[in-house]
This record gives C-alpha cells, structure tokens and sequence, in this order.
C-alpha cells in the first residue's frame, strides 16, 4: 500500500512539474503577444504625428495638390524612424486614388502592420479634402 | 537508510504544495502583467485618439484659411461657410475611432459678419480675419467625445513712415510689420502704391524701391517718389505665405 502510494505521488508531482512548464509557455506567449500589438500603436502614432507635422506648415497639401509625390516620399521619409517602412495612398473627396505611383520606401517584410487615416484639408484658395492612408512596418 | 527513505516520502506532500505556490505565483504575476498591459493598450489608444482629434482640428483651421485666402483674393464671403460645411460632410465619412460630427457657427459681432472682418481701410493698419467656434462630436464604440474649440485666423498688417524732400523727389522711408494671429509673420509678396494726385501708382524699380527684409515680419522699405501733394498716401498690399491678402494704407508726411 505504501508504495502505491508513493508511486501516485511522483506521478502527481511529474504532472505539476509539467503543469509549471507549461505555465512557463503560457506566460512567455502572452507576454510577448501584447508587446508586438503596443508597438503597432505605437507606430501608428509615429506616422499621425508624422503627417501632422507635414500638415501644419501646408507641406502635405502643396505635395499632394502639386502632385509631388516623390518630394511627398522623401518628407516622410525624413520625419518617421529609420528602419520603418510605409506605403502612402492619397484618396481625394470621392475615395479616387489621386497618386498614379506607389509612395512607398519599399516592401514590407514584417507581418504586423500599423494603419493611419489622416484628413488633409486643402490651404489653397481652393478648398479640397483628401483622406490619407498610410501603412508602416517595422523593417526586420 | 530507512530514515532518509522515510523522510523523501514524507517531503513529496511538501513538494505539492510548493508547487501550488508556484503555480499561484506564476499565475498571479501573469494576470497583473496582462492587465498592465491592457491598460498601457488603452493609454496608447487614447494618445491616438488625442492625436486624430488634433489632427482634424489642423484641418478645420486649414479650411478656415483656404477660405480667408478666397474670401480676401477677392471671393464671395459665403465661401466661409460653404467650406466647412463639405468639411463637416466629409468628416461623416470617416470610420477612425468612431463617428464624427463636426459643427460650426460663424461669429457675428461689431466687427465680424458671418466669420469675416475684412479692415483695409483703417489708417496705419489692416486687417483679414476669419472666426468660427467648433463642436466636434465623436461617437465611438467605447465612449462619446465632445469636443468645443474656436479657430481665429488672422493676418494683419501695419505699415508707417515719413518722407524727406530730396530736390523735386520726396524719398519716403516706411517700415511695415505682417502678422499671423498676432505672432510675426513673413509675407510673400508686398506690392506698394502711392496716390499720384487722385490715381493709385504702383511704386517699382523705377522709383528706386528697396525692401529689406529682417526675417522677423518686419520690413524696411524705402523708395522716391514724385506727387504735387504735402503728404504721401502710401497702399500696402500684403500676401503672406497662406495666400491671404491684406492691406494698409498711411499717409507720410514730411520728417
């Protein structure tokens, strides 16, 4: 009886043991789960503050009226971090796409993408609306 | 041999419970982390939210000026409101965050007539403004946001000299100063005219025009000019660097 007994025991204890590495496991996923989606909003606040930089001074809105777009690229290039790619596309007031070449500083190669809808409303004497949409990533 | 038999069976219950504890711990820290987490999640969704906020408040501000630049280039004052209202429709179509419904009301008063104050006649000094109080409605999945601010823009200009005689020409030192919402401003264009008994010249090359420009909104002008008349009437017509017109006039007289 007693080393029944004994035996259920180490079996108890072998599946606690596996209960805590498993526990182990579990926690490491959701730790690193939550990280990745916090970097994605993250990001996506780099790249509204971004294009409300350009915006302030009417910058985006002379690129996009003057249908700028490489000089459009290279600004935001110039104001988001290093090592991070985005995708620019510029809808005017009836969601036509007004930019005919792609506004991007390459591929992305991460699968987490941070998305920004950005309202530029025209300085000009002629009043427009566009909505921008930009798509980043984080370059691995 | 017998006693340290005894004494690792007797410890096996001991080691459940360490376990347990383990676990308990494990599982404690965990839930804290994750709602720490969470609650770093929805600061970052909040900071983003502000940040929208912000960003169609620029565009509000934007559209007031697009259409203080049409209104003062010569535009219908009506373009105010037409403006923000195709602002206010297309702000209906946005899905970020919630639903946005953006309302205005254009300022009446002594000097303001449906959010436009157009002052060119005003000696020594003019101005173009334009002035509207917002309320910006967000109706999210979590929660309802109202939002009231005011946008004033303005450009204003001053301007003011004296004249020296030198032989039949009157060579007049003005020193005019441009501003955007009362903080100094560049302008992109100054154009100067003189009344040339009764017709308005514009003063160019041949009147020896100088304009030094000090970076800081203010500029130092000086030109000669020849007019029958004691005092010289002088018209500033300022274009700042948002395209919006204003001009002031003043009258030299002599140093």
């Amino acid at each position: 009886m007693k080393g029944e007994n004994r035996g259920q025991i180490r079996i108890i204890e072998a599946f606690l043991a596996a209960m805590v590495i498993f526990a182990g496991f579990a926690v490491s996923s959701n730790l690193t789960m939550p990280q990745s989606v916090k970097k994605s909003g993250d990001l996506s606040n780099v790249g509204l503050q971004a294009l409300m930089v350009l915006d302030s001074d009417g910058s985006l809105d002379a690129y996009i009226s003057d249908a700028n777009w490489s000089g459009l690229r290279d600004a935001l290039s110039a104001f988001l971090p290093i090592g991070v790619c985005f995708n620019l596309t510029v809808y005017d007031a009836q969601m036509q796409q007004l930019n005919d070449v792609a506004i991007s500083n390459g591929g992305f190669s991460s699968q987490r993408i941070a998305f920004t809808e950005y309202v530029c409303a025209s300085r000009n004497p002629v009043f427009r609306c566009y909505v921008v949409h930009l798509r980043m990533a984080v370059a691995t | 041999m017998k006693t340290q038999k005894k004494l690792r069976a007797n410890t096996s219950g001991q080691l459940i419970i360490v376990a347990a504890l383990v676990i308990a711990i494990l599982i404690s820290s965990t839930t804290i982390y994750v709602y720490e987490l969470t609650m770093q999640n929805n600061s970052d969704t909040s900071s983003s939210f502000t940040n929208f906020v912000l960003a169609l408040k620029q565009s509000t501000k934007n559209a007031m000026i697009s259409s203080l630049a049409n209104i003062s280039n010569g535009g219908e004052e009506a373009v105010l409101e037409a403006n923000l209202n195709e602002l206010s429709q297309f702000l209906r179509r946005l899905n970020s965050f919630g639903i946005y419904q953006l309302t205005f009301t254009l300022l009446n008063d002594v000097n303001y007539d449906s959010g436009v104050w157009l002052s060119w006649n005003l000696s020594d000094e003019g101005v173009s403004s334009a002035y509207a109080n917002f309320t910006l409605q967000v109706y999210g999945a979590s929660e309802n946001v109202t939002l009231n601010y005011a946008v004033n823009v303005t450009t204003a200009a001053t301007i003011n000299g004296v004249y020296t005689l030198a032989g039949d020409e009157k060579q007049v030192n003005l020193t005019c100063n441009v501003y955007n919402e009362g903080q100094p401003a560049l302008a992109r264009n100054i154009a100067l005219f003189y009344n040339n008994s009764g017709s308005w010249t514009q003063i160019d090359a041949s009147n020896n025009l100088s304009i030094m420009d000090y970076g800081n909104g203010t500029y130092s002008i000086s030109f000669a000019v020849t007019t029958a008349l004691d005092n010289v009437q002088i018209s500033a017509h300022v274009t700042d660097f948002r395209s919006i017109f204003v001009q002031a006039n003043t009258t030299c007289s002599e140093a």
